[in-house]
């Protein structure tokens, strides 16, 4: 029965493998601990050749060995190895004693070569699979989040869209920032920029690419952070490599099946701080239902009133739970089954995940499917083939836009404050369905959007390798690779008549395809003497890499995109308002290659590398860039004899340069083709090109130390870096007046530095019993613009209301406002009040050199911590991260305010209709700093929206007026350095004082209003999980329930979770290529949520 | 074992071959198959590429902010351009980025012998740097769009003085009409030229058209520029009648869409009419009215039986009284006639058929005037007059009135309407240039079969006034020149409440853009340095809307 199994397992997956054997002689055995408990996967190697086994789950194993004088090497991390003959035995038991040098932790680096960790002379961050897969994630990284000290993870919204990853801080702004990723060898996409814009203003995010890879295959990830690491990888590499190792059959002695489920629900838990006191109106006794602002009559106050939706008038009431109505319970499940066997001659592994996912915004779903195998077999005693191939489908039917204003179904929810969301969930017109939505004018109804709108993806994916290793000698081997990423992606809008910013829909298709492939050769020697362990290795690599893209949909008049309603196909686009277009590009690197790593004693270890590459990206004169690198490993605790105590004690050190290309095409200005009527047009591009760019480069130094106390009960580790990247590609912007609005060039010098600090223990260990580990890790990085060229001052992040500017020699991330008028005499009584226009308003200073530095998107330290508490089966485990400083920008705030929805704001007035004009002027001025000046977060307003809440009486009679505390400049402004001649009249509530309706007093110019901490401490995991003993054939059986992601704490306390603050959009921003906005958000207005969950896997 | 042998070598070398065929020509490889190289480029399509946008660039500011600052509008949302004069920081992204296309244009048409591509990039560029000069002052010219020179002086040029950048647009012009003079149309596909469909005397005619335009525009500094006019008036090669004009037709295809259009009854509604031009062309009587505003949606109606409310409960639907229907959106897409009743001893309400706003009223005071009850931002107020929709569906249709007014027949005969008033010699007397002007006006907006009827109500009174007055009336929809001549002559006097709006009158120049501000800091503050300020400057000094450029210093003009 269960080999029926079996083979149906195998028949489902395509796979038939056949295995043979070559008998000789034949031993077999049991591996122990000291403890005299069996070990299962210790390898058994014939020494002198590639051939091994491994032991199974008992501690058996039995191996063919080729004559009955040979030697037998048994190895296993953490312990001892040792050489035993055969001496014409055919039964050996082993007792493996553990390794008295610390832990002997082998750690896959850079080209695959798995090395051991303490002879590294740089900073590797590692994270086994298992912590990966604790928690359903829709996307990998996400896990990763706080487990390696100096990486920051980012996500822009809803669960599937983009996850950026960035390793100690982001030094380029050239490139998007990511890291290379490389799964069992092959270099796969992941990159950014994954948002386009189907139809008006619906700017969707589809997420990484990276997300096609399922947690459940993953054996390791290894990060390897600096350059000194990456080097070898070259250009890909600059902002450091995650190595991901995928399980495979290795070990297995025989046929076992692995299974494991992962559900997780997902609810929100914290709203914006929204006031629902009025209904929607600018004028409190006016209701106007459509109208953005929420100044309008008082709610659940008893006011009777005619509404949208209802036939009969009724009380004006608040809704301040429409989120939660609309939301549903976000789902995701996973589920992978793995089979796999091995023998001394090779072994597999085949998986079939799945995962799926439904959103929390109503219709928004993803899968994602995939199929994959390893495979490794000698098929000749010195020849091995291997091959890793992953076959995937992601898709979603529908990705909600999130990101910003419009088409988003949040912003939508939270229009109306006296509107129940459950009126608005039939969402068309009783007899129009179809045509009309039942809306309020102005803006869609949420449901339409989440229901009626679609924007659908799919993706096929496939990525893997094939190699084969040639063994010349025992100590000489070659090894050939092809590998290969390709994936097509189809991505299709739908969007119905009578959408607001669309009224006859939108059909938009795109097709992306992409690939890269890789063929490489690696040759490697080994030798080995007493005093010296040398390995060189020398090889080189062709990445070509293509891609194209093709969009087909309704065009620029985006109020005539379908003919007939409801039909979503290319020809119901109407002929003269279809846009089509399509581009390619190929790029290749050619490239040579050489390590060397060269041991001594178990004391000293030093590597080398170098290598050169041909971009066929950069001019001819430029394409060959040659880079090395250098790092040293120091045993410390080998080399002198320190007390029993230190296991380990470990110095490290590393130099490295690393050479980048640019993207295709940049070297010479060509001309874009468009279209004026039926015209075909050609027109010169704003974006000056250079044919003389030169590969940028970084150099980077780091240092640092390991030291493991009390057979590593207690764990430090420390490292230093710097980096310097210089002759950076990059768009300087020019005045448009030059003819362009910038010009590529290569310049400036960008430093990141900073420090990484992990400290751990494991304080209580008793055998058999109970087990707590803890560790810490703490990152600090800053990045400067040191040097740019000569007329260049500043690179322009992002802008919005002056925005993200690095000036020479400050750090990157400073956030810059529009200054403000203020009065400038240090010896005025008004000393930084505001000076106001005849109006009543501020003045906007836009000048450069009166903007205001309102923070900075950076953090100041990143904390992490991971806690494990293990009892006999029963195993806790927690995972935090704390992040101190930097600021954001909530754009959500400013449209918010500006419509007067927040509590805050309300919180904030200063309620001056209840105070006579003599006290209200005395109040104001008791308090400068508090009542009139403007600050972070807040600009002082007088007023109300009635008369209780003290609302000034307005000309008009009504009592929702308010007004700008300040003073209005009467003479002297011509001469803004004499002060002597400055008048000012008091705008501070006495007689004169200029009054407006509350509604038209918000600082809209000015982002120190809506800039607030970014502080926050999120539980990123807590789970806790029971391993079940074996019944029958059921093994390693294990349940654990767990949360994710729960936010514990922020600063800013307005409801936005700070990481959240890193838009995206569908065009670059700034002078950097990226399409996000670090450090601002803008209707990111998805609740904070919390989810839990349930694991479960097993296998027999 | 030679089997064994044979398999590795056949296995080793297929790998080995499938690495290594795979080398190609990197240089190759980095040809970008996607676009064109510039010396490859054909004038007949970079030209839609100048004329498209020039065209619609110069349309949106004059029936968008333009119409605000000389009062045809005012908008009821987002109106800080339009109704305030928010102009402290307007970048001129739409005329460089239009000139860099332009350049091309000109060096192709140089280097192979196209003397009316020539003639029009030499128009366009007189064209686009002419109105540099007017809303901005000091710009860069001589040394400008040089940047793809590489040379790094050139990425940051020098601002020339306004008057040098008068001096190069009438030097263009010049040399454009001799151009166009030859006759010589080699190589044009008449469809690219999207304004005269390559009639090349046209063109001849456009050219010298804007040269008069720049010489009055400079008059009052270089009155020596008569001579020059009044030859070009002798030689009859100007736009002189309607069917002249530089106009380009919208046809509605994906980049060419009338810029106006907006979705729904609510937002197209943010164009409301001004109540300076409806008073103005009720007093008249004009024509014109009909054409370009659309009535009231909701008509007032006195009725002396109403009392003791200010708050009218009644209404009449197509002259039957019911109550008044609550929500505005109850209006939406019905046909029948709507009016409230209300009362004139209890409450003042502007009933006519037409009604515009005052213009500088508080926002949400615009949102609620003439007893509007339910006005929100960019919100229809059923008491105020709009543009009539054909401005704001944008429909195109054949021979409709969806067309960008470059310059027109009506412009001229005004200016020289002026001109004989002041004396030169310019073919005709001052009035019969003023009544050319109005005739012209009429023809263009259909109407002109009323100018008997309509004239007598605007007859010649012989002041400077009044046709200016007129010239302004006829600017519908390209209001920049109109406020280039109130800035020039002071008329039509315009004031304006200063509730939200930071003077009492228009403002004068356009503010340098940040894109400036920030990468040509030097540059632009010497330019700023040579402004002058005004009584109205303010805190931000000589870089306000309100200080005065070259061709305003010294002299009294508008105020």
């Amino acid at each position: 029965m269960e080999n029926k199994i079996f083979k149906m397992l195998m028949l489902g997956m395509f796979v038939l493998f056949a295995f043979q054997s070559f008998a000789q002689m034949q031993v077999s055995g049991t591996v122990q601990d000291d403890t005299g408990e069996s070990l299962p996967g210790v390898s058994i190697q014939i020494k002198g050749t590639t051939q091994g086994v491994v032991t199974d789950m008992d501690g058996q194993y039995s191996i063919n060995v080729p004559n009955d004088q040979a030697i037998l090497v048994f190895s296993f991390v953490g312990m001892e190895t040792q050489e035993v003959d055969v001496n014409g035995r055919t039964v050996i038991n082993v007792q493996m004693a553990p390794s008295t040098i610390g832990v002997d932790e082998v750690v896959v680096t850079a080209l695959g070569i798995s090395r051991e960790k303490r002879s590294l002379g740089y900073s590797v961050g590692e994270v086994e699979g298992e912590a990966l897969q604790r928690v359903a994630q829709d996307n990998v990284l996400n896990s990763l989040s706080g487990k390696v000290p100096g990486l920051t993870i980012n996500q822009t919204g809803i669960a599937g869209s983009t996850v950026s990853v960035v390793i100690r801080g982001a030094n380029s702004l050239t490139t998007d920032n990511q890291p290379l990723f490389v799964i069992d060898g092959v270099p796969v996409a992941n990159k950014l920029n994954n948002i386009s814009m189907m139809g008006s203003d619906n700017q969707i995010d589809y997420g990484n690419t990276i997300s096609d890879l399922n947690s459940d295959d993953i054996a390791e990830i290894t990060v390897l952070k600096g350059p000194s690491a990456a080097a070898l990888y070259g250009t890909r590499a600059g902002n450091g490599v995650i190595l991901i190792t995928t399980k495979s059959g290795k070990g297995a002695r025989e046929m076992g099946v692995t299974i494991s489920s992962n559900t997780r629900f997902e609810v929100a838990t914290e709203l914006l701080k929204l006031h629902y006191k009025y209904a929607n109106g600018e004028r409190n006794h006016v209701l106007t239902e459509g109208s953005a602002y929420w100044g309008g009559p008082n709610l659940d106050a008893g006011i009777i009133a005619p509404q949208w939706g209802l036939d009969e008038p009724a009380e004006l009431r608040s809704y301040p739970n429409n989120m939660r109505d609309f939301l549903n319970t976000g789902v995701t499940t996973s589920n992978n089954i793995a089979v796999f066997n091995g023998s001394d001659r090779g072994n597999f592994r085949i998986s079939y995940n799945n995962m799926s996912m439904q959103g929390m915004i109503p219709n928004h779903d993803r899968f994602n499917h995939s199929l994959k195998t390893n495979l490794s077999y000698n098929i000749f005693d010195d020849l091995t083939f291997t091959s890793n191939v992953t076959i995937a489908n992601t898709y979603s039917n529908d990705i909600p836009s999130t990101g910003d204003r419009r088409n988003n179904p949040l912003e939508a929810v939270y229009v109306n404050s006296h509107i129940p969301i459950s009126r608005m969930k039939d969402y068309w017109l009783p007899g129009q369905e179809g045509i009309q939505q039942k809306a309020l004018p102005d803006y869609d109804n949420p449901y339409f959007i989440a229901y009626g709108m679609s924007n659908a993806f799919s993706r096929d994916r496939v990525f893997g390798n094939v190699a084969l290793t040639y063994e010349f000698t025992k100590d000489l081997s070659v090894t050939g690779r092809y590998s290969l990423d390709r994936f097509k992606e189809e991505r299709e809008t739908k969007i119905p008549f009578s959408a607001y910013r669309m009224e006859k829909g939108n059909y938009s298709l795109q097709n992306i395809f992409f690939q890269e492939y890789n063929a490489d050769v690696l040759a490697t020697w080994k030798n080995t003497t007493d005093n010296l362990d040398i390995n060189i290795s020398a090889g080189g690599n062709i990445m070509k890499r293509q891609g194209s893209e093709s969009f087909v949909g309704s065009g620029g008049d985006r109020n005539n995109g379908l003919v007939i309603p409801g039909i979503y196909n290319l020809g119901n686009i109407p002929l003269d308002n279809i846009t089509v277009n399509s581009s390619l590009f190929r790029k290749a690197i050619y490239s040579v290659y050489g390590l060397a790593s060269i041991g001594f004693r178990n004391i000293v270890y030093l590597d080398l590398t170098g290598r050169n590459d041909w971009s066929s990206t950069l001019p001819e004169s430029h394409r060959s860039y040659f880079y090395p690198s250098a790092s040293v490993s120091w045993l410390v605790n080998n080399t002198f004899e320190l007390p029993e105590a230190f296991s380990l004690f470990k110095l490290r050190g590393g130099w490295a340069k690393v050479g980048n290309d640019t993207d295709p095409y940049r070297l010479q200005t060509t001309l874009a083709t468009g279209t004026w009527n039926s015209l075909v047009t050609e027109a010169v591009p704003g974006v000056l090109l250079n044919s003389d760019l030169k590969p940028e480069e970084s150099t980077s130094i780091e240092g640092g130390f390991d030291l493991n106390l009390y057979t590593n009960r207690v764990r430090l580790s420390a490292t230093y870096y710097k980096e310097d990247n210089v002759n950076q590609i990059f768009s300087v912007p020019l005045p448009l007046s030059s003819g362009y609005s910038s010009k590529l060039i290569n310049a400036g010098l960008i430093r990141s530095e900073g420090w990484e600090l992990t400290v751990g223990g494991t304080p209580v260990d008793v055998p058999d019993g109970l087990r707590w580990d803890v560790d810490f890790n703490f990152s600090q990085n800053h990045t400067t613009v040191v040097e740019l060229t000569d007329d260049l001052e500043f690179v322009q992040i992002w802008s919005e209301n002056a925005g993200a500017w690095s000036f020479i020699g400050d750090q990157i991330g400073d956030i810059y406002t529009y200054g403000i008028a203020q009065v400038q005499d240090p010896n005025s009584p008004y000393y930084r009040y505001p000076i106001l226009g005849n109006d009543g308003q501020w003045i906007r200073l836009n000048q450069q050199e009166d903007w205001e530095k309102v923070g900075n998107f950076n953090p100041d330290l990143l904390v992490g911590m991971q806690t494990a508490v293990s009892y006999k089966r029963w195993n806790l485990s927690a995972s935090l991260d704390w992040r101190i400083g930097g600021e954001f920008v909530s754009y959500t705030y400013r449209y918010g305010e500006s419509d007067w929805k927040s509590q805050r704001q309300l919180d904030q007035l200063i309620p001056g209709g209840l105070m006579s004009p003599q006290e209200l002027v005395d109040y104001l001025k008791s308090d400068p700093e508090n009542n009139i000046i403007p600050r972070n977060g807040k600009f002082p307003r007088v007023g109300g929206h009635t008369q209780e809440t003290g609302g000034m009486r307005l000309p008009d009679g009504y009592y929702d007026g308010a007004f700008i505390p300040g003073v209005i400049q009467v003479a002297g402004a011509d001469t803004p350095d004499d002060f002597s001649d400055d008048q000012f009249v008091e705008n501070l509530g006495g007689p004169g004082t200029v009054l407006a309706p509350i509604t038209d007093t918000y600082p809209w110019s000015y982002n120190r209003n809506v800039t607030f901490d970014a502080s926050f401490i999120k539980l990123r995991e807590l789970s806790l999980s029971y391993s079940l003993p074996d019944i029958g054939v059921i093994k390693n059986a294990s349940v654990a329930i767990y949360t994710g992601n729960l936010m514990l704490w922020t600063k800013a306390k307005i409801g936005i979770d700070p990481e959240r603050a890193f838009q995206a959009n569908s065009g670059t921003q700034g002078n950097t290529v990226s399409q996000f906005k670090q450090g601002f958000e803008r209707q990111n207005v998805m609740p904070w949520t919390a989810s839990g969950g349930i694991r479960l896997n097993f296998s027999f | 074992m030679n089997t064994i042998k044979y398999y590795k070598i056949i296995m080793i070398s297929m790998l080995a071959f499938g690495i290594m065929s795979s080398c190609e020509d990197l240089t190759d490889l980095n040809r970008n198959p996607n676009a064109i190289e510039p010396e490859d480029a054909n004038v007949n399509l970079l030209m839609p590429s100048v004329l498209g946008p020039a065209a619609a660039n110069y349309l949106s500011l004059g029936l968008d902010n333009m119409a605000g600052a000389m009062q045809f509008i005012h908008v009821s949302g987002w109106g800080d351009a339009t109704n305030y004069f928010d102009w402290d920081e307007r970048g001129w992204e739409g005329y460089y980025s239009i000139l860099r296309t332009n350049e091309l244009m000109i060096e192709i048409a140089r280097r192979d012998g196209y003397p009316f591509h020539e003639g029009v990039g030499l128009t366009m560029r007189a064209f686009l740097f002419g109105q540099i000069a007017d809303y901005w002052g000091d710009a860069p010219y001589s040394e400008a769009l040089q940047a793809f020179t590489g040379e790094m002086e050139n990425l940051y040029p020098a601002y020339d003085t306004q008057e040098q950048i008068y001096n190069g647009v009438i030097e263009d012009l010049k040399a454009a009409a001799a151009l166009f003079a030859t006759g010589d149309n080699t190589n044009i596909n008449n469809n690219v030229d999207l304004y005269y469909g390559g009639d090349m005397a046209n063109w001849e005619k456009f050219a010298n058209s804007l040269l008069i335009r720049y010489y009055v525009r400079i008059s009052e500094k270089n009155p020596g520029v008569r001579n020059e006019v009044e030859a070009i008036v002798a030689s009859g090669k100007f736009i002189s009648s309607a069917a002249e004009n530089a106009t380009m037709d919208y046809t509605g295809g994906p980049n060419d869409q009338w810029p106006f259009i907006y979705t729904d009854e609510t937002s197209s509604t943010r164009y409301m009419a001004a109540s300076t031009m409806i008073e103005q062309l009720d007093s008249t009587n004009d024509p014109r009215l009909h054409v370009w505003y659309a009535p009231v949606t909701i008509r007032w109606v006195p009725d002396n039986s109403i009392s003791g409310s200010t708050a009218p409960t009644r209404m009449l639907v197509n002259g039957v009284e019911t109550d008044i229907l609550p929500n505005w959106i109850d209006y939406q897409g019905r046909t029948e006639t709507f009016t409230k009743l209300y009362n004139p001893n209890d409450t003042t309400f502007d009933d006519d058929e037409f009604v515009g706003v005052p213009p500088g009223m508080r926002m949400s005071d615009i949102h609620t005037y003439n007893g509007a009850y339910n006005g929100a931002q960019g919100r229809f107020n059923h008491h105020v007059s709009t543009l009539h929709p054909q401005f704001m569906d944008g429909e195109p249709t054949e021979g409709d009135l969806l067309q960008a007014r470059l310059l027109s027949a009506a412009e001229m005969h005004f200016t020289l309407a002026e001109l004989a008033l002041k004396g030169w010699n310019v073919g005709g007397t001052a009035e019969e240039h003023y009544m050319a002007g109005i005739q012209n006006s009429l023809t263009t907006w259909g109407v002109g079969d009323q100018f008997q009827t309509f004239y007598p109500n605007v007859a010649f009174d012989g002041t400077l006034e009044q046709i200016m007055t007129q010239k302004w009336v006829a600017s519908f929809s390209n209001a920049t020149e109109a406020w280039l001549d109130y800035r020039r002559t002071g008329f039509p006097e315009l004031t304006l409440r200063t509730d939200v709006a930071r003077a009492p009158v228009p403002a004068l120049r356009f503010g340098y853009g940040s894109d400036e501000l920030n990468n040509n800091t030097e540059n632009v503050n010497a330019a700023i340095e040579r402004l002058e300020t005004t009584q109205y400057s303010g805190p931000l000094g000589k870089n306000s809307v309100y200080s005065k450029p070259w061709l305003l210093q010294g002299t009294n003009n508008p105020w």
